[in-house]
């Protein structure tokens, strides 16, 4: 790596201050685990000229329940979010999305906060030393449109950027549908808000603003939530596919729905078909294969990502079954 | 990274800027001229305690966890093979936790308690004899990875399933393919920890 400034806050002021006085030059690093590897392969356009670290602002670790919500610090690690009995009880779909995420040394080092925030993984915008100067970087083109599209977007594109990158977290759906709220260090928004495709950039996050806190409200008795993700491999993967489910239901039909893929689309994927789909519904296979036969219904795959159709379909049936009453806790 | 291309830097007295050659100089200089104690630490220098060994240096912003540990204090056991954080080669227990050298800024990592394959085989701890016994390593170079990683799992979770060991120790690669014997060792060296602990 080539060498920086560096500074380790103490507060969030602080990171704010130097923020704004370097702009898009700095960059905060909190689990530092997919920065550092941006940074070493010389991938952006632009290497930054300071790093910001958060770690060392005390306070922004914690898991809490507070007035019918679940309050997580940004700098929580997902491995503790994972191992939390809180968090296992009542908030299936976050334990699962976390305990699946990466492997277990990136989540003894990866944060809630960072994992939101994390950087696309197209293995253009990934080549290293700026290989492809893509759209995502400010340049011309879109390489994957017409390359190897194998793990892109099978929802199109980002109309104003013509960019096929998925968002690859697999917290970021998990969120969605547990309805969470993340708090910055100037407004507070819902998690589905967050996520803008812009140029270097995933989120709507400004050049001095971050990441603070997730605040998750607490689901009501008959309510069930699941994640499910399909990965080429059990662990240190992303996901080709996942997908989360929240649902709540009386008398055996479901009263309100709430189902989040993520890694089709440019940024998570609200699955709004499926939801409707299974409004006044009882939870069973045939159910489950509609609703997840609507989500994909206006799928516009690309030449070799027509089979992440199949993929999402199922998973979003799957993470529906999960969240039966009776339900066998999801394979995969 | 370049290692000596750079002049080392001075290290200023920061109340009358006389120059000393190393910041132990600079430290006696201010104690006894300027009767001030502690002396604000300067940027960049950090203490580690590695193997319950503290260690003081001066790192640069880049420098990585896994420099310091292996580069700079000569600790062979943490390797080098992805550097990017993918093969669990670099891992180290700080603060109880595996977590990969290769990916953690040193600058970061001040204060901190960190244990390598190194400490454990000086604390004689039982993986390393039932790693030898299963014969859990062909190249041998992924093995301190693993040891760091299910030392950390046992000293959490000191009576793990087959499921729970392979799950903590899914982050590490071997390419010689002796996924098969982990489980084992491991199983084999909790249980003569429980064994010597019931003692």
């Amino acid at each position: 790596m080539r060498t920086f400034a560096h500074f380790n806050a103490r507060t969030v002021d602080e990171v704010v201050s130097i923020l704004r006085r370097y702009g898009e030059r700095a960059h905060v690093i909190a689990g530092g685990t997919d920065l550092l590897g941006k940074m070493k392969d010389e991938l952006l356009p632009k290497y930054p000229e300071a790093l910001v670290n958060i770690k060392s602002i005390p306070g922004l670790e914690y898991i809490r329940e507070d007035h019918g919500t679940l309050q997580i610090g940004a700098l929580t690690r997902l491995e503790d979010i994972a191992a939390d009995p809180l968090v296992r009880g009542k908030y299936n779909a976050l334990a699962e999305a976390t305990r699946r995420a990466a492997s277990p040394h990136l989540r003894e080092m990866g944060t809630l906060g960072g994992n939101i925030c994390q950087d696309i993984r197209c293995w253009y915008y990934r080549h290293p030393d700026n290989r492809f100067p893509c759209l995502r970087k400010g340049g011309g083109r879109c390489y994957a449109m017409n390359g190897e599209n194998r793990y892109h977007s099978i929802f199109g594109a980002n109309v104003e950027q013509g960019c096929y990158a998925v968002h690859p977290s697999d917290t970021a759906p998990a969120l969605i549908a547990l309805n969470a709220k993340v708090k910055t260090s100037r407004r507070t928004l819902a998690v589905e808000d967050l996520f803008e495709v812009r140029v270097g950039k995933t989120t709507v996050l400004d050049s001095d603003e971050i990441v603070t806190a997730f605040e998750v409200p607490t689901p009501a008795k008959a309510t069930k939530s699941s994640f499910v993700k399909f990965a080429l491999r059990k662990t240190i993967d992303f996901p080709i596919v996942n997908c989360a489910a929240m649902i709540a239901s009386e008398g055996g039909r479901v009263t309100a729905a709430r189902v989040c893929l993520n890694a089709v689309y440019v940024k998570p994927y609200r699955a709004t078909k499926a939801e409707e789909f299974m409004a006044g519904q009882p939870i069973n296979e045939a159910n489950a294969e509609a609703a997840g036969d609507a989500v994909v219904s206006d799928a516009k795959p690309l030449q070799h990502n027509g089979y992440m159709v199949q993929i999402a379909k199922v998973m979003v049936k799957r993470a529906i079954l999960a969240c039966r009453s009776e339900a066998p806790p999801a394979q995969t | 990274m370049k290692e000596g291309s750079k002049a080392t830097p001075l290290n200023l007295c920061p109340y009358c800027t006389a120059a000393f050659d190393t910041f132990e100089e600079l430290k006696t200089h201010v104690v006894s001229v300027h009767k001030t104690e502690p002396l604000p630490k300067p940027a960049g220098w950090i203490a580690l305690t590695v193997n319950g060994q503290v260690h003081e240096l001066k790192v640069e912003p880049e420098w990585t966890l896994y420099q310091v540990i292996h580069d700079r204090l000569g600790l062979m056991g943490v390797k080098m093979f992805c550097d990017r954080g993918a093969c669990g080669s670099c891992t180290v227990i700080m603060d109880g936790r595996p977590i990969l050298a290769c990916m953690s800024l040193a600058i970061e990592c001040d204060g901190k308690h960190i244990q390598t394959a190194e400490g454990i085989a000086e604390a004689k701890h039982p993986l390393v004899e039932s790693y030898i016994k299963h014969h859990t390593m062909q190249c041998g170079y992924c093995t301190p990875g693993f040891i760091t990683t299910a030392k950390a799992l046992l000293d959490r979770n000191p009576d793990p399933t087959v499921e729970e060991v392979m799950e903590a120790l899914g982050g590490n690669l071997c390419r010689c393919g002796t996924y098969p014997q982990h489980p084992k060792a491991v199983l084999e060296a909790a249980q003569t920890l429980r064994e010597e602990g019931s003692k």
